[in-house]
């Protein structure tokens, strides 16, 4: 009666949802934004059919693979695919971006928060029949994370706190426990960590060639998983081919085995124009869509053979960011940043007056075709829990940019239309972005034109992305102002390196070995304090107020993020859209209509 | 002919020598290197980059790292391509035969057609059929192939209800379900998938191909050995392709040769829109990801390519025109 209820809510929400939608597209060239909250929120009641066994998925994606490796891997070329294959302790719930029971069926902590215990699920197995068992996880973390013959790879970077491994230990064959060093807050959330099979990785861990493993040439039979789905084949630039793990340890409701589709078939397509067509002409189930072909999916909608979801703000920032760095070559005595530049990108009234000047409507109206957000806070929206909505923003206003300006003492004194600082130098500096992302380019180019029309002199240059990093990282640090992005993520204790002043990422003064500010010195001990504090209503307070300060200080100037455009082919069901999660997080639910394809 | 084939040969360890060289420089010059990606990676430590740099020697002077590079080609190791997380070995032989198998079939349709044309406009010099070839020649010539690939693609696609044209393939080398198939689908499959970057590759290059046969053979056409033989009361058949066309070839031939090197260095904007598998592609992304010894593997290909196809040319011009045999 319950759940009938339920349901019945969520197909009249559909249906006004759906209708909206038709009004919208009636009116041309409409992009008013959605409520993502109130799609989040529906995403959070959903209930899944029962759906049916059999047929398959075709999904794209940009990249090859480059392992199969969760331990060694580095790049989300690989994550893409290792996350069907393999689960962790815990996985990260695909609506609400928090850690929830996966392998492990409950654990528990110690009042002191350093040791926890984990009991695995009862029956479950990998792929080829064997028990998953707790000496799994114990040689996951000693024998393969902890092992220094293998490459140096990033889960190591996360599971070595104050620079200490944990103390693991299987109990029986059913329990593992974790004894941490000091208290770590993100540690329920890293145990999505990917757990490998010891009965067939041991004996290669041996004869030390497990770096080698899991590789892209490694033959598919022998890579023994956990998660919802095999590999099965891959051909190099072409196709990854998935088929269903029958030993999965999800059921539906009514006992029928997990995952429904027998095979999800990655195409790889490097080129997005030949990607949209693939995706009208049937042969790719899936889009990940932009801004500027949403008017043309949103009419070919209509035909009936896919739908299209918008579903609010997408996560990858782009901001700029000024050089603050305080410091001398050791050699020459030279400053790295010319010392009159440096005052104005030091003094917060400076950059303020930058945010205000950034046209923000019009980036999303040229760039993304009305289809976009901008950007206040170093977390999005679609990144969950402890994304902050109340900061300082700064909405684009010349008048405010220029008393600001004002303010820090810039007036154009020569009538030339640049302006100059007290002592008579003219704004002028040099701003780089790299070349190769044409939304950031697009976006750079509307930043030149902003700056410049409140009386900035700027250098404007595209360099290959590599170089910039080597600039921005290395000395000299010869570089004014750049504008880079960066994906984010669900836990803010993993953008430590960005915002931590010692970290190497801290782009606008790397590697400081004392706090050069005193906002620094207290966003540094915000993130001290919120990798300990284990209340995590305690810990969303500080990192509310991480968001809050970044936002008052604006080291970095966020600008605007693209809406999330999903298209998803009709034969698909059981799809629950959730801003948070996109469309594909419940992929061992999805299923295929039958006889709605032929192919 | 062997002396002349060995000195060749010796001539070209040098020429690829410097030319590796100067590859490898011009790699090192470029700021920043491969790590770049991990230096902007948030989860990776300092240390974990350390190590990598140590481990490929990135923090070594660009003689010492281009003379590590020499002796494990000595050894028959190109080395590791970082990009793709596989020995350059494994990666350039996986692809090479795609784009070689895009390079011939674009290679001998090209040819297959451009000549006849070519010799079938210069024989009717000035008639209609000469003028819609020569305006379709530099309408072929003047479209960037990327282009005619987006195109076809997107007539492909308006043609989607009508029967073969419609089912067309518009990317990739195979289909979905190709581990599948059986044998000669499989065949069928990778044919029908050559079909739209051929016609590309071919509409592109028969172009000039057309217009150099046709100049070449008005050229003979006009020569005094060609009136003679018309006076001498020679078939005209005869006097055009037993005469003419015979030394009308011969500079094709050379063409050829460099044509050749072309096969695996030839299409990378149109394998990335066609996401075909090739060496071309692969070596785009390789050079933009400062990919070393990937992007010294793939030269070394195409250098090697195009010594062979020099020599190959040579040999074949000694074949066909005994003037050179002497």
């Amino acid at each position: 009666m319950h759940r009938a209820l339920i349901s019945l809510c969520s197909v009249s929400l559909l249906l006004s949802l759906t209708s909206c939608h038709k009004q919208s597209a009636s009116k041309s060239g409409d992009a008013a934004p959605v409520d993502y909250m109130a799609i989040q929120k529906k995403a959070e009641l959903f209930v899944p059919a029962v759906g049916k066994t059999g047929g398959e998925i075709i999904l794209s994606t940009f990249s090859d693979p480059k392992s199969f490796n969760p331990i060694t891997a580095t790049e989300t070329s690989t994550s893409e695919f290792t996350q069907y294959m393999y689960e962790g302790l815990v996985r990260i719930n695909g609506v609400s971006r928090l850690p929830e029971p996966s392998l492990a069926r409950s654990w528990d902590i110690s009042a002191d928060g350093l040791t926890w215990t984990f009991h695995l699920r009862p029956g479950i197995l990998w792929s080829d029949s064997v028990p998953i068992t707790a000496a799994d996880v114990e040689f996951t973390f000693n024998q393969l994370i902890y092992n220094n013959d293998i490459n140096p790879c990033s889960s190591r970077d996360i599971f070595l706190i104050n620079n200490k491994p944990l103390n693991v230990a299987a109990l029986d064959s059913a329990t593992v426990q974790f004894k941490l060093p000091v208290p770590f807050a993100p540690f329920l959330r890293s145990l999505s960590q990917e757990i490998l099979p010891h009965h067939i990785w041991a004996p290669i861990v041996k004869k030390k060639t497990f770096a080698q493993a899991l590789g892209i040439r490694t033959n598919p039979d022998s890579m023994v998983v956990s998660g919802p789905f095999c590999l099965q084949s891959y051909i190099s630039s072409q196709k990854v081919v998935f088929k269903r793990n029958p030993h999965y340890w999800q059921k539906d409701s009514t006992g029928n085995q997990l995952p429904y589709l027998d095979r999800v078939i990655y195409s790889i397509v490097q080129d997005q124009n030949a990607e949209l067509l693939a995706f009208k002409r049937g042969d790719i189930d899936f889009l990940a869509a932009k801004g500027e072909d949403f008017p043309g999916l949103k009419k070919d909608e209509a035909n009936g053979s896919f739908t299209v979801f918008r579903l609010g703000p997408n996560t990858g920032a782009n901001f700029l960011f000024f050089n603050q760095n305080t410091g001398r070559d050791s050699a020459t005595g030279k400053p790295f940043v010319d010392s009159v530049k440096l005052s104005w990108f030091r003094n917060v009234t400076f950059r303020k007056a930058m945010a205000y000047a950034l046209d923000k409507e019009s980036m999303i109206r040229i760039v993304m075709n009305g289809l976009g957000y901008p950007q206040w806070s170093p977390m999005t929206p679609a990144e969950g829990y402890f994304y902050n909505p109340s900061v300082t923003t700064y909405l684009y206003n010349i008048k405010e940019a220029k008393r600001l300006l004002a303010e820090a003492g810039f007036f154009d004194k020569n009538n030339d239309s640049i302006l100059e600082d007290k002592e008579g130098h003219p704004l002028e500096f040099s701003f780089c972005t790299n070349s190769g992302n044409n939304v950031r380019l697009k976006i750079a180019e509307i930043i030149r034109k902003d700056l410049e029309s409140i009386g900035c002199k700027i250098h404007f240059q595209q360099l290959e992305f590599n170089s910039i990093i080597a600039k921005i990282s290395n000395k000299p640090y010869e570089w004014d102002a750049v504008l880079l992005g960066l994906t984010g993520g669900s836990e803010p204790h993993f953008g430590r390196n960005v915002w931590h002043s010692s970290g190497n990422l801290h782009m606008w003064f790397p590697s400081q070995s004392k706090p050069s500010s005193t906002w620094e010195t207290s966003i540094d001990s915000i993130f001290d304090a919120g990798v300990v504090e284990l209340d995590v209503v305690k810990r969303k307070a500080l990192y509310d107020q991480w968001q809050s300060s970044a936002a008052d200080n604006v080291p970095l100037i966020y600008t605007v993020l693209a809406e999330q455009i999903y298209c998803i082919n009709n034969r698909i069901k059981n799809i629950n859209p959730s801003p948070n999660g996109g469309i594909l997080h419940n992929i061992e639910r999805l299923y295929v209509e039958t006889g709605a394809h032929a192919r | 002919m062997h002396g002349e084939i060995l000195r060749r040969l010796a001539i070209a360890i040098p020429q690829l020598l410097i030319m590796t060289f100067i590859t490898f420089l011009l790699i090192d010059l470029a700021p920043g290197d491969i790590l770049a990606q991990y230096r902007f990676d948030p989860r990776i430590s300092q240390k974990t980059i350390k190590a990598l740099e140590d481990k490929y020697h990135f923090d070594k002077p660009v003689f010492v790292q281009y003379g590590y590079w020499l002796v494990n080609f000595c050894k028959g190791d190109l080395g590791y391509s970082f990009s793709r997380n596989a020995p350059v070995t494994a990666v350039i032989l996986e692809r090479v035969g795609n784009t070689f198998l895009l390079g011939i079939f674009a290679l001998v349709f090209t040819w297959a057609i451009a000549i006849p044309l070519g010799v079938f406009a210069a024989v009717r010099q000035y008639s209609w059929t000469d003028r819609i070839m020569s305006f379709i020649s530099y309408f072929g010539m003047s479209l960037p192939s990327f282009f005619l690939a987006l195109l076809l693609m997107y007539l492909i696609y308006l043609a989607s209800g009508i029967p073969l044209i419609g089912s067309l393939p518009i990317s990739g080398m195979v289909s979905a379900g190709f581990d599948q198939f059986p044998w000669h689908r499989k065949i069928l499959d990778i044919g029908a998938h050559l079909m739209l970057p051929t016609i590309v590759l071919t509409v592109g290059a028969l172009a000039s191909l057309q217009r150099i046969a046709r100049g070449n053979m008005l050229e003979e056409l006009r020569k005094n050995y060609i009136t003679t033989a018309r006076a001498k009361g020679l078939p005209e058949n005869r006097v055009v392709y037993g005469h003419a066309l015979r030394n009308a070839i011969n500079p094709l031939i050379t063409l050829f040769g460099f044509s050749f090197s072309d096969l695996l260095s030839g299409a990378a904007l149109l394998e990335i829109i066609i996401n075909w598998p090739g060496l071309g592609s692969c070596m785009l992304a390789a050079v933009r990801s400062q990919d070393t010894f990937l992007v010294m593997g793939s030269m070394l290909m195409g250098g090697g390519m195009l010594v062979l196809g020099n020599l190959l040319a040579d040999v074949l011009l000694i074949i066909s025109d005994p003037r050179v045999r002497s």
